[in-house]
């Protein structure tokens, strides 16, 4: 009985509990960086194809995607277990979907064809097949050995041509329209034949293609080549086919765009807000209401906040602007109307209370003999507070920037009624004069995963992009967090407290 | 203990208030932190220019806050009332017309803790006169330079000014505050305390300091240590509860005190 008494006195079961406590957190954050690292990651390798043959005849080529066991219960209560396996057969304008599921049973024989070719296309997915013959500057090619180097030759052709046509297009020029024309023909002249799985054979210009490659012919270290360059693409390249093929760049650059400049308008406000409640504004009643309310702002739902700066920002704000400055343009909306600015502010707004909280911490953290200190030498108050305390709660201010970071980066709801948008047609920052152009819708890679992942019309083939943007999106918001914790370890350092 | 205070007296001269100017004059102040509790009680008291005064008193007696009024401190603390006046060169501290600013230029202070600021120790010093409009930085570096020799701590760091204050030890961190005081180029120099939170060693060198400043500078001392009052101090004013019980040249208030009170008090009956 003592000695139960005695265990529970100097709290061993708790200690148990706190440390299981932490070993779930722990095994949680583990698992989810975990599938995220590994989901989001895989997509890229560029995975062997394989001719697939079933016992009636037909023929599929295609990716191995993943693999189940369906469970029939028979009339007699037995159970029947049926393997099938998934494959991505690509060809979605041919055969009408891009994924097949097979029955295990139904399969006579697999195999690896060297010249089995992967086709990524600009429209309809990928494409599997064999090449068979190539055709450009009016020469055909279709002695086997030499295909693949052809078609590559003519892709880079084709691609010159369609730069020079771009070229021609923005000049402006009215004699280049003649020009232009015979680019264009000779463009769709540049063709390739490729034969389906079923036997079928299929033209295409080759203006219609991204790339294409043979992965069963390639090595570990082609392919790990292939793999960083897929990485690459996806995130320098512009998105294709709604978002799910491509890269996310504009997504990338949206993102730490708004982030930046949230960042760059909630800091001021709430440093000055808490500037004033804490060493301007006597303490009483009212300032113990708009600390308790600040707090509570942290809680308020973040749509509350999008549908707040829609009404205020986009409408109000916006609106009066669009009628001072753009009435020229109405009633085409130029700042009535969703972007980047608009969206920032929302965010600026929401991640307020977190900066305001953790720099009145950095500010009450400052001691209280340096403020005297300071005022004793014939400082003003605004002079103490600017020399003294804002250097002091420069730590504490960071940290409310980190909060809000985290917090802002992650928002999705908020930005989908402030101007993000599935695909932007110009970034916010460009070479054309302002270069920064506030009023423009932009894409996030928040709303990116919601987009991909459950509105596009091919969600099978958009699963993986949802990981790996999911992955990017964590990287990022990682990345801007250690950026605000070295400058703030290297504020710490500088301006350690003064008290021994 | 009444020993050492006797042998701390015997090399001190005999002052005379009648002889001083005065440059600090309080007249009927009372002085209240909450509308209930009065801390200062009718106080009256001329500190002579270029003197070393010192205020003891058992604690909570109301020495620092007299010294704190000096220089308007108290203004930071919500809730206090004062009344009555202090003059300080004829002037009326709480007139409309003087700039906090100017007088706690005027009159600069050493706190009970060193409070030297998070930055180098050049710019501890240059601070005052930075706030208060020096821009040019050859006359920020005579000032830092002579307000540092003055409070003896220039030979100790003129090779490292740019090192953070910080790394001093605790002696030299309040000697700079001392310098930081000094580089304002002040008349009176209020001390609330200065060495207490010292070892004896770092103690003797602040009271030499000391001694070097009264030639130029008005000294306000408060202090625990009754030694100390006697050693550094020409004036010494004994207070109590609020009150001000006797003020007089230190020899004359440590040898033959006027008040019952003070006598018990420096003869360690109480306190």
């Amino acid at each position: 009985m003592n000695s139960l008494k005695e265990y529970f006195r100097k709290g061993d079961p708790y200690v148990l509990l706190s440390s299981l406590g932490l070993i779930l957190s722990l095994v949680m954050v583990v698992f989810f960086v975990g599938i995220i690292l590994v989901k989001g990651l895989s997509i890229f390798w560029p995975s062997d194809v394989e001719l697939v043959q079933l016992k009636d005849g037909t023929k599929y080529l295609g990716e191995l995607w993943s693999s189940e066991e369906n469970k029939i219960t028979n009339p007699d209560h037995s159970i029947n277990v049926v393997p099938k396996v998934q494959y991505k057969t690509g060809n979605r304008d041919i055969y009408g979907f891009d994924f097949k599921w097979i029955d295990k049973s139904e399969i006579v024989s697999i195999s690896n064809p060297a010249d089995a070719t992967v086709f990524e296309r600009k429209e309809y997915g990928n494409f599997y097949g064999f090449i068979k013959k190539v055709a450009f500057k009016g020469k055909e090619y279709t002695k086997n050995n030499e295909l693949f180097d052809k078609a590559t030759e003519a892709l880079d052709y084709s691609e010159n041509l369609v730069e020079k046509q771009a070229d021609l297009m923005k000049s402006g020029n009215p004699d280049a329209e003649d020009k232009i024309e015979k680019l264009n023909a000779e463009i769709s002249s540049i063709q390739i034949l490729i034969e389906s799985a079923d036997g079928s054979l299929n033209t295409f210009s080759l203006s219609k293609f991204v790339g294409f490659y043979q992965p069963n012919q390639m090595n570990l270290f082609e392919k790990s080549i292939h793999y960083l360059l897929n990485i690459w693409t996806f995130i320098s390249g512009e998105p294709r086919e709604s978002n799910t093929e491509g890269g996310v760049f504009p997504a990338i650059f949206g993102t730490v765009m708004m982030v930046i400049l949230m960042s760059v308008l909630v800091v001021p406000f709430g440093v000055l807000a808490a500037v004033y409640l804490n060493e301007y504004a006597k303490q009483g009643l009212l300032t113990r209401i708009i600390r308790l309310s600040v707090n509570n702002l942290a809680g308020v739902p973040s749509i509350v906040y999008g549908i707040f700066g829609l009404g205020f920002f986009i409408y109000m704000i916006g609106g009066s602007i669009d009628t001072f400055f753009f009435s020229e343009k109405l009633p085409e909306p130029t700042y009535g109307t969703g972007g980047i600015l608009w969206a920032s502010l929302t965010l600026a707004l929401l991640t307020l209370p977190v900066v305001v909280v953790a720099t009145e911490e950095g500010i009450l953290a400052v001691p209280k003999a340096n403020k005297e200190g300071a005022l004793a030498l014939g400082a003003t108050k605004w002079q103490m507070i600017r020399k003294i305390v804002l250097p002091n709660a420069a730590p504490g201010i960071l940290t409310g920037l980190i909060l809000a970071i985290s917090r802002g980066a992650g928002e999705v709801a908020p930005l989908m009624i402030t101007g993000v948008v599935k695909l932007a047609p110009a970034m916010p920052l460009d070479t054309i004069f302002p270069f920064f152009h506030p009023d423009r819708k932009f894409m996030h890679l928040g709303f990116h995963i919601y987009d991909v992942g459950f509105q596009s019309p091919n969600v099978e083939a958009a699963v993986p992009m949802v990981y790996s943007t999911a992955l990017l999106l964590i990287i990022i918001v990682v990345f801007l967090n250690l950026l605000a914790i070295f400058l703030r370890n290297k504020m710490r350092k500088k301006y350690k407290s003064a008290s021994f | 203990m009444v020993v050492n205070i006797k042998s701390s007296l015997s090399n001190l001269q005999q002052n005379d208030i009648q002889n001083e100017k005065i440059i600090i004059e309080t007249r009927n102040l009372d002085f209240y932190y909450t509308s209930e509790k009065k801390s200062l009680i009718n106080v009256n008291i001329q500190i002579p220019e270029k003197k070393v005064t010192a205020f003891i008193g058992p604690s909570g007696c109301g020495k620092s806050t007299l010294l704190r009024n000096f220089n308007r401190m108290n203004d930071l603390i919500p809730g206090i009332k004062l009344e009555g006046q202090i003059l300080i060169e004829g002037q009326d501290i709480f007139d409309k017309s003087v700039r906090l600013e100017d007088l706690r230029k005027k009159v600069g202070m050493v706190f009970q803790k060193s409070n030297p600021f998070p930055m180098s120790i050049w710019e501890n010093v240059a601070f005052g006169p930075k706030v208060n409009g020096e821009t040019n930085s050859g006359t920020l570096n005579e000032m830092v330079e002579s307000a540092l020799k003055q409070a003896d701590l220039w030979k100790e760091v003129k090779d490292r000014l740019t090192d953070s204050a910080l790394d001093l030890s605790g002696g030299q961190q309040q000697r700079l505050c001392i310098a930081r005081a000094l580089a304002n180029k002040p008349d009176i120099i209020l001390m609330d305390e200065p060495a207490s939170a010292l070892d004896p060693i770092s103690t003797g060198k602040i009271e030499e300091t000391i001694e070097e400043l009264k030639s130029n500078y008005t000294v306000v001392i408060v202090t625990h240590n009754m030694q100390q009052a006697a050693r550094v101090s020409d004036y010494t004013a004994f207070m109590m509860v609020g009150e001000l019980i006797e003020f007089n040249d230190t020899k004359t208030l440590f040898t033959t005190p006027e008040k019952k009170l003070t006598e018990e008090y420096i003869t360690g009956r109480f306190g």
